[in-house]
């Protein structure tokens, strides 16, 4: 292997590779029923399809308003609560455990309730968002301003900082590694949350397609929609990396 | 006071104040009860389903659904992470899917599942399963890389066959990460289980909050759900203490 290949980039192709062929001739051929299965031309075709109607870009467009309602404020009430939690030991004490609980039950449970208390339409999928993205940020901002470096700190008071100028200058820079770390995870259980939540109920959205699609039994279309949703998780973790980077450059990888 | 004393006082504090608050919004009107309930409805529900045995079923059903679900991805992962570590080709080939299996939302295939498997236990375990293996088998992964290869040379210079290095070096050393690991795997075999009882079973605290939920019966849906979040702690405290247990000896 040349110096210019990268073994794992290339054996790692070559099995996808491998898997797909094998896919093909299995599904296309009836091997394994096909509505089952399905096969890669059939799910290019779909796609190609789904992308034309419109059906896709409109229910793609809903479930992107409902991520971002719910977690754009799943941020600032996070980041806000995990400074709560790390400075003040009775606010930490009081509600932690909530939270510690909230984090380790599978979030999915609430969602019937949330149905329930929000209506079917988009209000309980933002609500879901914002449940499961809170959480991990908040713990995680917890976490990251405790694990401040002291001296940053130090150097700030020796310098006459007051309290605001410590928070803004030293322990929100410190903490912003594990802050991120956190908003990483908090996009793929709220990618699941949403998803899932509009599989459950909903008049619109990716998750309402897949249902919908399910239901008549079209594996093809079903194979379309997740590979939408893994690829938008890819894009918002591609996305925070280079907010990473632009945020705390001092930090980049080489 | 001591400080742990304290923090389980405000603990518990914290808890007593969210159940009054709620209980004093719903008796006032505040809230609507029947919508939202309230805690002494809750209680009431609780009792009504654990004397006519719902609960205690429901909780058998997930538990072993959770158990066999948990167990075989306890397995699947540790072998597939130890494959993949001791040969890397192994690890180049099985990664790409690995990665897929990890950032798609599975629950999507689960009419799939149903036509393979049928309704009910084997679809929800197979969830279940599918939502937990990877991480164990990534971390068991890394756990295999973090070994340190004096020992493994060790082994070899002793006339130790691959068996030996695989039993007497590289499982021991990779044993801190295949734990984290399956604490992770816990919660998601946990979440497995409820995703694939309200999608695919009729049975199964899962089942009965969707059912519940569906009659809007809120403060029965509670039961269940509590049960849940205690079962999600629980898992997750006796996990971390089993940890700290079996990893005292690298104290």
């Amino acid at each position: 292997m040349g110096a210019f290949v990268n073994p794992r980039w290339l054996v790692g192709s070559a099995a996808v590779a491998a898997f797909l062929v094998v896919w093909q001739i299995v599904g296309a051929n009836e091997i394994i029923r096909s509505d089952l299965v399905s096969y890669p031309t059939e799910i290019a075709a779909s796609a190609r399809e789904l992308a034309a109607s419109g059906e896709l870009g409109a229910n793609a467009l809903a479930t992107l308003r409902e991520f971002a309602e719910g977690f754009a404020p799943a941020i600032v009430v996070g980041v806000l609560l995990g400074l709560g939690f790390a400075l003040s030991k009775i606010v930490r004490n009081l509600f932690e455990p909530l939270f510690v609980a909230m984090y380790t039950a599978p979030l999915i449970a609430f969602v019937p309730l949330l149905v329930v208390w929000f209506g079917v339409g988009s209000t309980s999928k933002s609500v879901t968002t914002f449940l499961a993205a809170v959480v991990p940020i908040a713990i995680n901002t917890t976490t990251g301003v405790r694990e401040t470096q002291e001296s940053w700190i130090r150097a700030c008071r020796a310098f006459g900082a007051t309290r605001a100028q410590i928070v803004a200058k030293a322990i929100l820079p410190g903490a912003l590694p594990v802050v991120m770390a956190g908003l990483r995870l908090a996009v793929g259980r709220a990618i699941v949350g949403v998803v899932a939540a509009e599989m459950y109920v909903s008049t619109l959205g990716v998750g309402r397609l897949i249902q919908t699609y399910s239901t008549a039994g079209r594996a093809a279309e079903i194979f379309v929609l997740v590979g939408v949703v893994a690829g938008f998780g890819f894009v918002c973790v591609g996305l925070l990396r280079v907010l990473e980077n632009r945020l705390a450059p001092w930090r980049a990888r080489a | 006071m001591s400080e742990r004393a304290q923090s389980l006082v405000l603990g518990v504090l914290g808890f007593a104040l969210l159940i009054a608050a709620w209980e004093i919004c719903a008796r006032n009107g505040l809230v609507n009860p029947v919508v939202v309930s309230s805690p002494s409805r809750i209680a009431a529900a609780f009792a009504r389903q654990w004397a006519s045995g719902d609960l205690a079923t429901d909780l058998a059903t997930s538990a072993v659904e959770f158990a066999v679900g948990f167990g075989a991805a306890m397995v699947a992962g540790v072998a597939i992470g130890l494959a993949m570590g001791l040969n890397r080709f192994v690890e180049y080939a099985v990664d790409p899917f690995v990665w897929f299996v990890y950032a798609s939302p599975l629950i999507a295939f689960y009419p799939l599942l149903i036509v393979w498997l049928g309704f009910g236990f084997a679809t929800v375990v197979t969830v279940a399963f599918l939502l937990s293996f990877v991480s164990i088998a990534v971390n068991t992964l890394a756990g295999v890389h973090a070994v340190d290869p004096s020992h493994m040379r060790a082994v070899l210079a002793f006339g130790g066959g691959k068996r030996d290095l695989v039993f007497k070096v590289v499982l021991p050393a990779s044993v801190p990460h295949i734990l984290a690991g399956a604490r992770i795997g816990l919660g998601r075999a946990l979440h497995g289980v409820v995703l694939g009882e309200m999608f695919g079973s009729n049975d199964g605290l899962g089942y009965s909050i969707t059912r519940y939920a569906a009659q809007l019966k809120t403060a029965d849906v509670f039961v269940p759900l509590i049960t849940l979040v205690v079962l999600g702690v629980a898992i997750n405290q006796a996990s971390g203490l089993l940890e700290a247990r079996l990893l005292r000896w690298r104290a």
